[in-house]
């Protein structure tokens, strides 16, 4: 069988993605569930910037996913009722934490990266839980709604019009994975792959490591701060479990889940945990279990994750 | 010894495959859908089945399908049968509550929301019903934003306010136990205004606070907490904790023998946290929402039998909260003859639960402008052993919803009806 060309991938996936709202309802799924599909999806997908194209592998990045709600939802609330403003806002305040606390760590490697991601999130979670008159402590930040789209010429209502709102999403996504997808095409990219590869050939060859992975190390948690602002936006909400470390772990499983080496795997993992979450969850108490038990399986038979699985069967 | 598997043995995959199908039999379970002539009225209960509220939730869980049962064997609602459509919220997990409130509402389209037990969903799903427009009973989230200041047209509430658990308990308090607290606070809204429910009760009693501390949700170990509060030495420790919280906070002060040098006591208490503390560290003043033992009033005998048969168990306050809450969309829809929310809304505005639902001295009822259930309250002390075994409650006095619940105005609810 010959091999499936990667266009044709692309172009099936970003069909499903315009068409989702359409037929989300005839197979039981609702809007809503899509819409959060496409928005853990940019996360997972900015995560694997990082850990798959860079073989950095960072647990902490549920920090920068919370930055970005919080500073949307709390510009929104405080500040001004601009969903734009709200987004930009949310994405500059994680960018910023991120280009400050990457300086610090782009020097360690492994273990001590992930460890050392994992302990700064630690401090924006319990900043965010214990800073109550200012971040609403455990209750998160309530009060507040996205805002209607004002582009001069006409005002797009997203807080009734969930498809609407889908479409706003997915415009966001598209960029978002659109500068990525040409990022990793340039030959900074390229660079990130050779210190994924072999990194002591790559010093040698006189790449500076350490700037490459702080540039990689932000520009990826500056993709996760704006899914954090659309999924506060999505939500009407936000709390401190968005920046919790479990939070972090599971966008780690879902970009292992959908396969880490390739650029749409993360999206496919994304989509089969929200989903497989949505439904086990109604059926039984102890949808975790499931989750975990998929969990094991994929990465015990399938190591290169679900769309792994599914390029190696399109060569055989 | 080289150990290889044998050829046609049992191999690890053919194992592992085993175990995962079994795994998918659980979930891909049977969906047996009777026939049935009209589509059923359809309420939808979002609440935690798993994490530190899953006791309390599944409870709650409980008395909804007491209600459901008895709603379906004395007509349905409007003549139609009534379905409970469950969805695990988590403990503590607003996204995941809040995607099941949007599930329940857009796919499944149901006509009531229930939920939920942790005050802060609550007050998230709250948002999303009154965005919908759908009929939305909270059966026990306390905190008094619910149906205080950002209180709904469509969102009401079976259980207390934590301000009326406060008027209520604090004069008993002060009696029992003196005047000088000590705070031990779960950091979160229901502890925050629970405690600011009692400052403000307790401030018209002359009460002096001698300090507090915030504990996060989920903490295990107090005993950092209750070395500063002895040192404070106050009259009284108050433990506004609850759940799994108040358990281990309870039972490590008993160990540090903290019950020999203060009183322990405190706000809102719970049967679920009693039985699962030893006889010794089953102290103090409490308020209960509701209680299984009224020998004296009419239907409850009813309802502790009808619960014990389902679960083996008296029913607590949480099984009430969930039986009321069905009840009442029952009631509403009957009442206004319609499932257009804006209407049941009205009718059960001002509503008084009928006494084989209300179960208690005085029928209970919901506020007109705030959509406050205005129950009794049981004020009493907590007791190593009862009457029975399931009796670890004496209650000292039934205090009236009317003299607990402060005036409308002190709520900070002001209702917008839809035009």
């Amino acid at each position: 069988m010959k091999r499936v060309p990667a266009v044709a991938w692309t172009g099936l996936i970003w069909l499903v993605l315009l068409t989702m709202p359409y037929w989300m309802r005839a197979v039981g799924g609702y809007t809503e569930l899509a819409s959060r599909v496409l928005v853990l999806g940019l996360a997972a997908m900015s995560l694997n910037f990082l850990l798959g194209f860079t073989g950095v592998l960072s647990f902490g990045h549920a920090a920068y996913f919370g930055l970005g709600a919080y500073g949307a939802a709390m510009t929104i609330k405080y500040i001004a009722p601009s969903t734009p403003l709200g987004i930009l806002v949310g994405v500059a305040t994680g960018t910023l934490a991120a280009m400050v606390i990457g300086a610090l760590i782009a020097r360690l490697r492994g273990v001590y990266f992930a460890m050392v991601t994992i302990a700064f999130g630690q401090v924006f979670y319990f900043i965010a839980f214990r800073w109550n008159s200012v971040t609403g402590g455990d209750d998160g930040v309530t009060g507040w709604k996205r805002q209607a789209l004002d582009l001069g010429l006409a005002k797009i209502d997203l807080l009734g019009n969930d498809k609407a709102f889908y479409y706003f999403i997915l415009a966001c996504f598209a960029i978002a994975v659109t500068l990525m997808w040409l990022l990793l095409r340039s030959p900074f990219g390229r660079t990130l792959l050779a210190i994924r590869e072999n990194e002591r050939r790559a010093r040698f060859l006189g790449v500076p490591v350490e700037r490459h992975i702080w540039l990689s190390f932000v520009i990826s948690c500056c993709f996760v701060s704006l899914a954090g602002t659309l999924y506060a936006l999505l939500n009407n909400f936000t709390d401190p479990r968005a920046l919790r470390w479990d939070q972090s772990g599971n966008f780690v499983i879902m970009a292992v889940l959908g396969g880490m080496r390739s650029f749409w795997g993360p999206l496919i993992g994304a989509a089969i945990f929200v989903v497989l979450q949505d439904y086990v969850s109604s059926h039984t108490e102890n949808w975790m279990s499931f989750i975990g038990l998929f969990f094991v399986l994929v990465v015990l038979f399938f190591p290169r994750g679900v769309l792994g699985i599914l390029r190696r069967k399109g060569m055989a | 010894m080289a150990t290889r598997m044998p050829k046609h043995g049992v191999n690890r995959r053919t194992l592992l495959k085993a175990a995962a199908a079994t795994g998918a039999l659980q979930v891909a379970g049977p969906f047996i859908i009777a026939a049935r002539g009209e589509e059923p009225v359809k309420i939808g209960l979002d609440n935690p089945l798993t994490g530190t509220y899953a006791a309390v939730g599944k409870n709650e869980l409980i008395g909804c399908q007491l209600a459901l049962e008895q709603i379906n064997a004395k007509g349905g609602i409007l003549g139609r049968q009534a379905e409970l459509l469950v969805e695990d919220s988590t403990s503590g997990d607003a996204g995941t509550a809040v995607q099941k409130a949007r599930k329940l509402i857009e796919r499944d389209k149901v006509n009531f929301l229930l939920g939920n037990v942790n005050s802060a969903l609550a007050l998230a799903m709250a948002d999303v019903s009154s965005e919908k427009g759908v009929l939305h009973i909270v059966p026990g989230g306390h905190t008094d934003a619910v149906t205080g200041a950002t209180c709904h047209w469509n969102v009401f509430r079976v259980c207390n306010t934590t301000q009326m658990e406060a008027n209520a308990v604090t004069p008993t308090l002060i009696k029992n136990a003196g005047k000088k607290w000590y705070f031990i606070t779960p950091d979160y809204a229901f502890g925050h205004t629970l405690q600011a429910g009692l400052e403000k009760a307790g401030g018209k009693a002359g009460y002096t606070k001698v300090g507090g501390d915030l504990t996060p949700l989920g903490t295990t170990d107090f005993s950092s907490y209750l070395i500063k509060a002895q040192a404070a030495n106050p009259d009284v420790i108050i433990f506004l904790t609850q759940g799994d919280d108040m358990i281990n906070a309870l039972k490590q002060a008993v160990q540090f023998g903290l019950d020999k040098r203060f009183h322990l006591a405190g706000g809102q208490q719970e049967l679920e946290a009693l039985e699962g503390l030893p006889p010794e560290a089953r102290i103090g003043t409490w308020v209960f929402e509701w209680y299984w033992n009224q020998p004296n009033v009419p239907h409850v005998k009813d309802f502790v039998d009808a619960i014990k048969k389902k679960t083996g168990r008296v029913p607590t306050a949480r099984t009430w909260f969930g039986f009321a809450s069905t009840w009442s969309c029952a009631l509403a829809a009957n009442e206004a003859k319609s499932l257009d929310a804006v209407k049941m809304a009205k009718a059960l505005s001002g509503l008084k639960l009928p006494p084989e639902v209300s179960l208690m001295p005085d029928q209970a009822f919901y506020r007109v402008g705030q959509n406050q259930l205005i129950p009794n309250l049981f004020v009493g002390q907590a007791q190593a052993k009862g009457s029975a075994p399931d009796d670890l409650f004496k209650v000292t006095e039934v205090v009236k919803g009317t003299d607990a619940a402060g005036t409308l105005e002190e709520t900070g609810c002001k209702m917008k009806w839809p035009v």
